[in-house]
């Protein structure tokens, strides 16, 4: 078996299968433990109510803050539509995905995903300066932030590589993309990266207390 | 309490300034503390906080909504970095993969150092006010996990002086300042004579009950006439009870469970033996949060009474016209105490007795449910050692409300109320917060029957 | 020793002109990209070639190879001096049958032992020799007797050259490569399904020019035609860059021309020439012709996940595969809250 059959075969699984494992061991370890039950009156919210609204709006900073978070917003924003330009907009990629769930949608041309790339990467290499130099982040980042950092940006690097070459085949180029990805996927719920699903439940959670208490979401 | 007698605020050449201290209560050994923690962090340690504390990303944000951190620069005050023992222990011991972290030695053990270290973290730059809450993506309610791990630094003997000495009276006297109910219904009496009101003690029914914070007993007494002035206006059943009138929970503050049950319960039984429809809760902030939204949950069940923060009280009455005042022709700004509004949800009702209360009202820039903490709650007021810090991050609130131009600066919280007091004489400020409550109640009309 | 006449000699004879010679040895060895002063060596060489013999073996093979190179349209220049090697053995062209065909391999083989060159097409069933016999003789039998005094093999299209069709997926009768039974005389694979009729005789051109193997890439194949990918080659590839593609068989896209990546086309991992020198005298190739790439010329290529399925499809294991993953993340999910809860009860008891 060559590398490359390597890397799409059994590495891809067991990466899968870590990461489905690895993901609802994290979720439920958390979700099933005490819960506590409010018997406060609430206001006027219903929770579910409350907890999709902050799911949404989370996602955005409330104006008050924006001038203070603006350089963490931009960065923030701009890593991750880049990632997901390059993930989901870029046709090999595409194909990829309706193989596994039948469903095509439009792609980009492979220049602009290129050039999405290439910002994507920019823009990780300004995050990790600033995690590195910002007094706040200096003190709070650990391990986890730092390799979490090269695991979800290696994928874009070695992407960006195969249409350069640099004169290795396109096939082992391929291969450690692909692994790279395998690599991404088994870390992902071992780490801060966990954020893709953890986010619903925390905001949730957060949307349903306030919005019973008719407090702002 | 003016410091312009001595300069502590300059840098000096020869004296080092002193280290913070970290206080102790108790004689356990270091080890025993470690463990009463642990054990304490762990009650709380269900699915509301596994939920918070496994979700942080590090961003950093949070730090950007803390006025400890606007105001010094210092990331230490970055709100998630306050819980760090506490994220630290669940992270070892109840967290998804604690096993796998303490086979592989990937967490410590929390130690002595930490805890103490953290005290100041967790005291005395905390207001538990709520904004980091607001601004963190992942939506983790930081705030509250402030006030969880207080729990453990409380049985760990790790509380400041002060505050400890404050809870430990309120639990044993029923109050922090030492009011009995002798006290108290001397004090009223007082106001009864003061205002020439007629004040009710200790009936035997009602359909509300009023409570009211000792400091506004000792401080603000005016407080209580401007309650029962009110309540007669708007001809209610009411009553003041010496068995339940304590409204500030010194017990949630410091971080005891069993002395923040004690406290709301002497509340829950008296409004229960005077049959109350309705538990009135006086001009305090975190009064609002201890029996509006945790109530219930320490009671066991749903409680058998509403209840209402004054200013909510004042809204529905003035806007069913069953209250009417006359207009002030005053400019006036408001400060939405945090409790009650941002984490408390109740915002609107001080705009609505203000749009019936005065002709110019102004909201401060960033203010509502995003207004700067005025630094004083969470008891951090009572901390003198962080005296210095409170009236830096009080500057933040300054500027807000200078921003206004506003006469007059109305807030319904005495806790506040007492800040802004005291920071007013630091300063030298031209403003101080006055009562909301009192206001109305000095130009109320009589309302048509 | 019979006056064997030279390749040069034959040509004289048959009236090709030494300018027309000079030609052909002048495009050889610009496809083979040797330099312009090699031409006067190839062509020496070439002249000077006594006849030589090859011996083609057959196994296990469809017959297309043969067909490929036996069906240039006219005979051209490549066919004549095919004609010109002493082709002592071949099943599909040779006139004798039978024991007759035997013996004039055998004869081949003592006349030329050391200097024949064995040419293969077909894979050897190592499962059972009878799943393919010549007059009476396993496969695996004959190819090792001939192999044993040839100065080279080559092994012509992908069955010889890696397993081909009758190695694919579940390879009933055990089928294996020249490549993975010869071992100790020099081998050049040229593969392909069937492999082009001008790489079959550049390559030989070559061997028997310089006498030594090409430049051979990890799978034994010359580079000279095995070192780009179709992809690198291909006319299309502007429309892959744009990412235009035809989704499906004769729609506007297909019929537009553009890129063929979504229906299956191998060519980013197939390693030919066929978009540079393409077929039948260079009219045309697969994709030119609207249909992806299979891929013919690599190791497997039966069996690399389906002809119409593009390269970047995945295979992240069953449903079966996938809903027994989440089950075990269930159960470790469940257990590490309740170890969880365990552990706190007992923190809570120790404070």
């Amino acid at each position: 078996m060559n590398l490359l059959e390597f890397a799409r075969g059994p590495a891809l699984q067991v990466a899968v299968y870590i990461f489905i494992i690895g993901s609802l061991w994290r979720l439920l370890g958390i979700l099933w433990l005490q819960k506590k039950r409010d018997f406060s009156e609430r206001r006027n919210g219903r929770k579910i109510r409350g907890a999709l609204k902050v799911i949404w709006n989370r996602a955005f900073t409330a104006p008050v803050f924006r001038e203070a978070t603006k350089h963490a917003r931009f960065m923030g924003y701009t890593l991750h539509i880049g990632l997901f330009v390059t993930v989901f907009l870029f046709i090999p990629h595409i194909v990829f995905f309706k193989g596994l769930i039948g469903i095509d949608w439009p792609g980009l041309p492979n220049n602009v995903i290129f050039f999405v790339g290439v910002i994507t990467v920019g823009v990780g290499v300004a995050i990790l300066i600033r995690r590195m130099t910002h007094p706040v982040l200096r003190l709070i980042s650990n391990f986890d932030d730092y390799f979490s950092w090269l695991v979800t940006l290696l994928p874009v690097i070695t992407g960006l590589i195969m249409p350069i070459r640099f004169g290795v085949r396109w096939e082992t180029l391929l291969a450690i993309h692909i692994l790279s990805v395998a690599l991404l996927l088994i870390w992902i719920p071992f780490s801060k990266l966990s954020h893709a699903f953890l986010l619903i439940v925390s905001r949730g959670t957060t949307g349903a207390i306030l919005e019973r208490r008719g407090a702002r979401t | 309490m003016s410091s312009n007698q001595f300069d502590l605020e300059s840098k000096r050449l020869s004296i080092k300034e002193p280290e913070i201290r970290y206080d102790k209560q108790g004689d356990l050994s270091d080890e025993e503390r470690v463990q009463k923690a642990m054990a304490n962090f762990a009650k709380d340690f269900g699915s509301t906080a596994a939920v918070y504390l496994d979700s942080c990303i590090h961003c950093g944000m949070c730090a950007d909504a803390c006025h400890y951190y606007v105001a010094t620069g210092d990331p230490k005050y970055t709100p998630i970095w306050k819980l760090e023992p506490f994220k630290q222990a669940y992270k070892r011991e109840v967290g998804p993969f604690a096993l796998i972290y303490r086979l592989l030695g990937l967490k410590k053990k929390v130690t002595a150092e930490q805890l103490q270290e953290w005290q100041h973290l967790i005291y005395d730059s905390c207001t538990v006010c709520g904004r980091c809450s607001l601004i963190c993506p992942m939506g983790i309610d930081i705030a509250s996990l402030v006030a969880m791990a207080r729990n453990g630094m409380f049985e760990a003997g790790l509380v400041p002086h002060e505050l400890h000495a404050v809870a430990e009276r309120a639990e044993v006297d029923g109050s922090p300042l030492g009011v009995t109910p002798k006290l108290f219904e001397e004090r009223l009496e007082w106001m009864e004579d003061e205002h020439e009101v007629t004040i009710n003690i200790d009936e035997e029914q009602a359909d509300v009950l009023a409570v009211i914070s000792s400091i506004e007993i000792q401080k603000y007494p005016d407080a209580m006439a401007a309650t029962a002035k009110i309540l007669n206006a708007a001809r209610e059943s009411w009553t003041f009870r010496t068995d339940g009138f304590e409204a500030t929970n010194f017990g949630m503050m410091s971080g005891n469970v069993e002395w923040q049950k004690n406290t709301s319960m002497r509340i829950i039984d008296a409004a229960i033996k005077v049959g109350a429809k309705l538990v009135l809760l006086p001009e305090c902030g975190h009064a609002y949060m201890a029996l509006r939204w945790m109530g219930a949950n320490i009671y066991g069940k749903p409680l058998p009474f509403k209840v209402q923060h004054i200013s909510e009280y004042l809204a529905d009455s003035l806007n069913s016209g069953k209250l009417k005042v006359k207009k002030v022709d005053k400019s006036v700004t408001f400060h939405d105490p945090c409790q009650i509004s941002r984490r408390g949800g109740a915002t609107q009702a001080p705009r609505d007795v203000l749009k019936h209360l005065c002709t110019d009202y102004r909201e401060m820039p960033g203010g509502g449910d995003y207004n700067w903490c005025c630094g004083g709650g969470g008891g951090v007021v009572t901390i003198l050692r962080a005296d210095k810090l409170r009236y830096k991050v009080f500057k933040l609130k300054m500027e807000q409300v200078e921003a206004t131009e506003a006469d007059t600066l109305l807030s319904s919280c005495s806790n506040c109320r007492q800040n802004f007091d005291d920071c007013q004489s630091h300063y030298d400020w031209k403003y101080t917060a006055e009562s909301l409550l009192e206001l109305v109640a000095e130009n109320l009309e009589e309302a048509n029957a | 020793m019979k006056d064997i006449p030279t390749l040069g000699d034959i040509l004289q004879a048959r009236g090709v002109s030494r300018r027309g010679f000079l030609k052909y040895c002048s495009a050889t060895a610009s496809l083979l990209a040797l330099p312009p002063a090699m031409v006067p060596r190839l062509a020496n060489a070439l002249e000077q070639t006594r006849r030589p013999s090859v011996i083609w073996l057959s196994f296990q093979e469809c017959t297309g190879c043969t067909e490929s190179l036996t069906r240039s349209s006219s005979p051209t220049l490549e066919g004549l001096i095919f004609d010109t090697i002493s082709l002592d053995y071949h099943h599909t062209l040779q006139a004798a049958a039978g024991e007759a065909a035997e013996a004039a391999r055998h004869a081949a083989m003592e006349e030329n032992n050391g200097n024949y060159l064995v040419l293969v097409d077909g894979s050897i069933p190592l499962g059972n020799p009878g799943f393919s016999t010549i007059a009476g003789m396993s496969n695996y039998d004959m190819l090792m007797e001939t192999v044993e005094g040839a100065a080279a093999v080559v092994a012509i299209g992908s069955c010889a050259a890696f397993g081909g069709i009758p190695g694919a997926n579940p390879n009933p009768t055990g089928a294996v490569s020249v490549r993975d039974l010869i071992k100790d005389k020099p081998v050049i694979n040229v593969p392909g399904c069937p492999p082009i009729p001008m790489v079959i005789t550049a390559v030989l051109a070559q061997y028997l020019t310089f006498g030594q193997l090409p430049e051979l890439d990890r799978h034994g194949r010359p580079m000279a035609f095995f070192g780009q990918t179709i992809h690198d080659r291909c006319y299309r590839r502007p429309f892959y860059d744009q990412g235009k593609f035809a989704e499906t068989f004769d729609d506007e896209g297909a019929r537009k021309g553009w890129c063929l990546f979504k229906l299956g086309c191998k060519g980013p991992i197939t390693y030919n020439a066929c978009a540079t020198m393409k077929w039948n005298d260079g009219t045309s190739f697969p994709i030119e012709a609207g249909h992806p790439c299979l891929g013919c010329s690599e190791p497997g290529f039966w069996d690399k996940g389906g002809f119409y399925n593009a390269v970047s499809t995945g295979d992240i294991g069953s449903g079966k595969a996938l809903a027994g993953a989440a089950a075990a993340g269930v159960v470790l999910g469940a257990t590490a809250a309740a170890m969880s809860r365990a552990r706190r009860k007992k923190t809570m008891k120790e404070g």
